[in-house]
C-alpha cells in the first residue's frame, strides 16, 4: 500500500516534467532494460533532433502495472513481453498496430509467440522488436581438449557429462541460490526439449479446475520425466551449487571452472566483463534420442506497444516508425546479442550465439514453461526445492493443486 | 496496513482499572469541557494523513478482496471465494506458519539478549559509553545491506570455516538448507533488532531509583533476589513494550528475508508480507488483498491479546 503511494508520488513528479513544449508533442517512452538504457538514450536524442513535432521523454523507473491502474500509461513502450503484460493486452488496453509499416514484415512464427499468452480479437497489439535465444553455454576449449563433440541426443549428453566428470572437470555450473536461474535454465530447457510447451499450457488452461492425475494433461504426468532428468543434472554440477548465485556463476564460467552453464545471452555479456576472451559457444539441451527434436528457448525480450489510453497515439507511432527502421533495429540486435524479428533481418554475427541462428530461422524454438506459469504459483521456489532434495512427485502434485485453485477463482 | 494496527495502543498508557477510574470519573468530565480547541487542531494533520494513507487504502483493499480484480480493468464480485481458496492454499498457510514461528523465536531471543546486555551496560563497567555506542550500530544500517553482507558470510565464509575444521554441517550454507535457513534469518534479524530493544531496556533500568536497591541491600537481598524482585517488576512495562513492538515488526519481516533467502530454498522461508507482495507483482491483486485482510485481523488480535494479558502489572509509569 505504501509502495503504491510512493509510485504515485513519483508519477506526479514525472507528470510535472512533461508539460508540453511549444508546438511539440511530448510523449513518454517506457523502457527499463538497464543494460541498454544508454543506447536508447542516444536513439532518443537522435530522434528528438531529427524532427520538430515530437519530443520523446524516457521513463525507466515507474511501475507499469500501477500506471495502467491509474489510467496513465506511457505513450509507447519497448518492453519485455510476457504473461504479465498479456493481461493488459487481453483486456484491450493496447491499441491496434496492424497498419504500421513493420507489422506485415514480422516473421509469422515470432508474431505467434505473442499469441501464445493471449490474444485480443482483430488486433495486432504488440510488435516484436528483439528476440533473445538461450541454450546451454559451453566452454569450447574444454570440449576440444577433451575431444568431445556437441551432444545431439540425451544419451550423448549424459556421456559428455560422465567423460567430463572422469576427467575431473565440473560438467555444469549451477547457481541454485538464485531460483530464477534454475527456472529459465534447467526447468525450461528440460521441459522445452521434451514437449510442446505452448500446446501443453493451452490444454492446461482448457482443463482448468479439472487438472490432476486423471486429466488429459497435468504437471504430474507430463513434467515427471523432464523433472527427473532435471534433478539428475545435480550429479554433474558443482557441489556448492545450492549456495552459489548468478554473479558467482558468471565469474566461475569466465575462469573456466566448469564446462557448461544453463544461461542465456545476458550472461555472456556479464562473463565478458571479467573474461573478455572466454571461448564460449551455445547448443540446445537435447532431451530425446532424435537430434531433430532439439529446440532453443526464446523470449520476446523487447516488444513495442502503444496503449489505447494514450492521448498521443499519432506522435507515438512516429517514434515507433523510427525505432523499426531496419538499421536501428538491426544495429541493436547485433550489438546486444539478440535476433531480429523481420523476415529480412540479417543473421547474428557474434560467434558465441551464431550457432543458434539456424534454430531461430527454422522456427525450432519455444517460450519457457516457467514463463507460462502465473507468478501466483511460486514455481521458481518449487523448482529450487526439487533441485535441493524435495520429491519431484510431491512438488508436481502441489503445482497441479495450485493450478486448480487458481483456475477456480479467476 | 497491518503494521500500523498495534502502534496506537502501544503509545497509550494502560489506564488503571477499578476504584481510581471511578473516583476520577466526575472530575475528568468537568475538565474535558475546558479543553482548548487548539488541541484538536494539533490532532487534525495526523488524523487526515492517517485517514488518507491508511484507512482509505485499507477499506479499498478489503473491498477488492471480494472481487477477482487484477488491479486493473473490469472485475466481478466473487463473494468469499478468495477467502475460501486462501484457507486451503498450502503456500499461504505455510507462510503463516513460518512467519509466526520465526517471530516468536526472534522476539524471545531479542529480548533475552537485549535485557542482559542492558544489565551489563548500566552497571559500573569500563568503556561503558563506547560499548553502548558499538552495540547500537546495527540499528542504523539498512536491513537490506545487513542481509546481503550476512548472505555472503553464510554462503562463503561460514562454509569455508566449516570445511577447514571438518564439520560437515557447517560446510554447506545453512541458507541453502530448507530445514536450517530460518535459523539464518533469526540470527540476522536478532542482530539488527537487539539495539532498539537495548535502548529501551537501558532507559528502563536507569529509571529505577537507587534507593530501592539500597533498601534491598540493607535487607540482605542477594544479586539474584534483587534482579528477580526489584529489577524485573520495575521494568515489566518495558518488557511489554519491547515484546509488542518486536513481535509486530517481526511478523511484518520483509527486507532481511528478501536479501538472505528470497523466500527459499523452495518456499521454506516465505513470510506473509512477501506472499502478499506477490499479489502486486504477479497480478493477483484481489486474492492477496484477502490475505492482507486476514493478516490485518491477526495483527489486531495479537495486539489486543498482549495488552489484555499484561494489563495491570504492565502499567507504564
Amino acid at each position: 500500500m505504501l509502495g503504491g503511494l510512493g509510485a504515485a508520488g513519483a508519477t506526479a513528479l514525472l507528470a510535472g516534467c512533461s508539460s508540453p513544449g511549444a508546438g511539440r508533442t511530448d510523449i513518454t517512452f517506457y523502457m527499463t532494460k538497464t543494460e541498454v538504457l544508454e543506447h536508447f538514450g542516444e536513439l532518443i536524442a537522435e530522434f528528438n533532433s531529427s524532427q520538430s513535432n515530437v519530443r520523446v521523454i524516457l521513463d525507466s523507473t515507474s511501475n507499469i502495472a500501477a500506471n495502467f491502474v491509474r489510467g496513465n500509461p506511457p505513450d509507447i513502450a519497448c518492453f519485455t513481453y510476457n504473461l504479465e503484460m498479456a493481461r493488459f493486452m487481453e483486456r484491450g488496453a493496447l491499441s491496434d498496430l496492424s497498419d504500421v509499416r513493420i507489422a506485415s514484415e514480422i516473421r509469422p512464427e515470432v508474431q505467434e509467440l505473442v499469441d501464445q499468452y493471449a490474444t485480443y480479437p482483430g488486433r495486432t497489439s504488440v510488435i516484436p522488436w528483439s528476440v533473445t535465444a538461450a541454450s546451454v553455454i559451453y566452454n569450447q576449449q574444454i570440449f576440444e581438449e577433451q575431444g568431445l563433440a556437441v551432444p545431439q541426443t540425451w544419451s550423448e549428453f549424459t556421456e559428455v557429462c560422465e567423460a567430463l566428470t572422469a576427467a575431473g572437470i565440473t560438467p555444469i555450473y549451477g547457481t541454485y541460490r538464485d531460483p530464477w536461474t534454475l527456472a529459465q535454465g534447467h526447468f525450461d530447457y528440460t521441459t522445452g526439449g521434451s514437449l510442446d510447451v505452448a500446446a501443453f499450457f493451452d490444454a492446461m488452461h482448457e482443463e482448468g479446475t479439472q487438472v490432476g492425475i486423471d486429466s488429459s494433461v497435468s504437471f504430474q504426468q507430463d513434467f515427471r520425466e523432464p523433472m527427473e532428468r532435471m534433478v539428475q543434472l545435480n550429479e554433474w554440477s558443482n557441489q556448492n551449487a545450492a549456495s552459489r548465485g548468478y554473479g558467482e556463476g558468471n565469474f566461475a564460467m569466465g575462469e573456466g571452472e566448469a564446462a557448461m552453464y544453463m544461461q542465456g545471452p545476458w550472461a555472456l555479456t556479464e562473463i565478458e566483463k571479467t573474461a573478455p576472451d572466454a571461448p564460449l559457444g551455445n547448443f540446445p539441451l537435447p532431451m530425446t534420442e532424435d537430434p531433430n527434436d532439439t529446440r532453443v528457448r526464446v523470449n520476446l525480450d523487447l516488444a513495442l506497444w502503444i496503449p489505447e489510453a494514450s492521448p498521443n497515439k499519432e506522435a507515438a507511432r512516429e517514434f515507433l516508425d523510427f525505432l523499426t527502421q531496419p538499421e536501428v533495429q538491426d544495429t541493436y540486435n547485433q550489438q546486444f546479442l539478440a535476433f531480429g524479428t523481420r523476415r529480412d533481418a540479417p543473421p547474428q554475427q557474434d560467434d558465441r550465439i551464431a550457432e543458434l541462428q539456424t534454430y531461430y530461422d527454422e522456427g525450432r524454438f519455444y517460450q519457457g514453461a516457467s514463463k507460462a506459469i502465473p507468478l501466483t504459483i511460486p514455481a521458481e521456489g518449487y523448482i529450487q526445492a526439487m533441485m535441493t532434495g524435495s520429491s519431484v512427485e510431491g512438488t508436481l502434485r502441489t503445482m497441479d493443486n495450485d493450478w486448480r485453485r487458481l483456475a477456480l477463482r479467476s | 496496513m497491518a503494521s500500523t494496527a498495534p502502534a496506537p495502543s502501544v503509545a497509550r498508557p494502560v489506564p488503571k482499572a477499578g476504584a481510581t477510574a471511578a473516583r476520577q470519573g466526575t472530575k475528568t468530565r468537568r475538565r474535558r469541557r475546558r479543553v482548548d480547541p487548539v488541541f484538536y487542531a494539533f490532532l487534525l494533520p495526523a488524523l487526515a494523513l492517517f485517514t488518507v494513507a491508511i484507512t482509505v487504502p485499507a477499506i479499498t483493499g478489503i473491498f477488492y478482496s471480494f472481487t477477482n480484480s487484477i488491479g486493473f480493468g473490469e472485475f466481478e464480485f466473487i463473494g468469499f471465494l478468495n477467502y475460501v481458496v486462501l484457507f486451503s492454499d498450502p503456500a499461504v498457510l505455510s507462510s503463516y506458519g513460518f512467519t509466526m514461528g520465526f517471530a516468536l523465536v526472534t522476539v524471545v531471543l531479542v529480548n533475552l539478549i537485549a535485557f542482559f546486555l542492558a544489565l551489563g551496560l548500566t552497571s559500573r563497567i569500563r568503556f561503558r559509553n563506547t560499548l553502548r555506542a558499538a552495540f547500537v550500530i546495527p540499528m542504523v544500517i539498512s536491513g537490506i545491506i545487513i542481509a546481503y553482507v550476512f548472505q555472503y558470510l553464510f554462503s562463503n565464509s561460514l562454509p569455508a570455516l566449516g570445511q577447514s575444521i571438518g564439520n560437515p554441517l557447517l560446510s554447506q550454507s545453512i541458507l541453502a538448507n530448507a530445514d536450517l535457513a530460518w535459523l539464518g534469518i533469526v540470527i540476522v534479524t536478532t542482530w539488527q533488532a537487539v539495539p532498539s530493544a537495548l535502548l529501551i531496556y537501558i532507559a528502563g533500568l536507569l529509571s529505577i531509583p537507587g534507593e530501592v536497591y539500597e533498601a534491598g541491600q540493607i535487607d540482605g537481598a542477594t544479586g539474584w533476589q534483587r534482579l528477580r524482585s526489584i529489577t524485573l517488576p520495575l521494568v515489566a512495562g518495558y518488557v511489554v513494550i519491547n515484546m509488542i513492538i518486536g513481535f509486530k515488526n517481526f511478523i511484518n519481516s520483509y527486507d532481511i528475508i528478501v536479501g538472505l533467502t528470497n523466500g527459499g530454498p523452495g518456499t521454506a522461508t516465505r513470510s506473509v508480507a512477501m506472499t502478499i507482495f506477490t499479489g502486486f507483482t504477479g497480478g493477483d491483486y484481489a486474492y492477496q488483498m484477502a490475505n492482507a485482510a486476514i493478516f490485518f485481523l491477526i495483527a489486531i488480535a495479537i495486539a489486543v491479546l498482549q495488552l489484555r494479558v499484561t494489563r495491570g502489572k504492565a502499567a507504564i509509569r
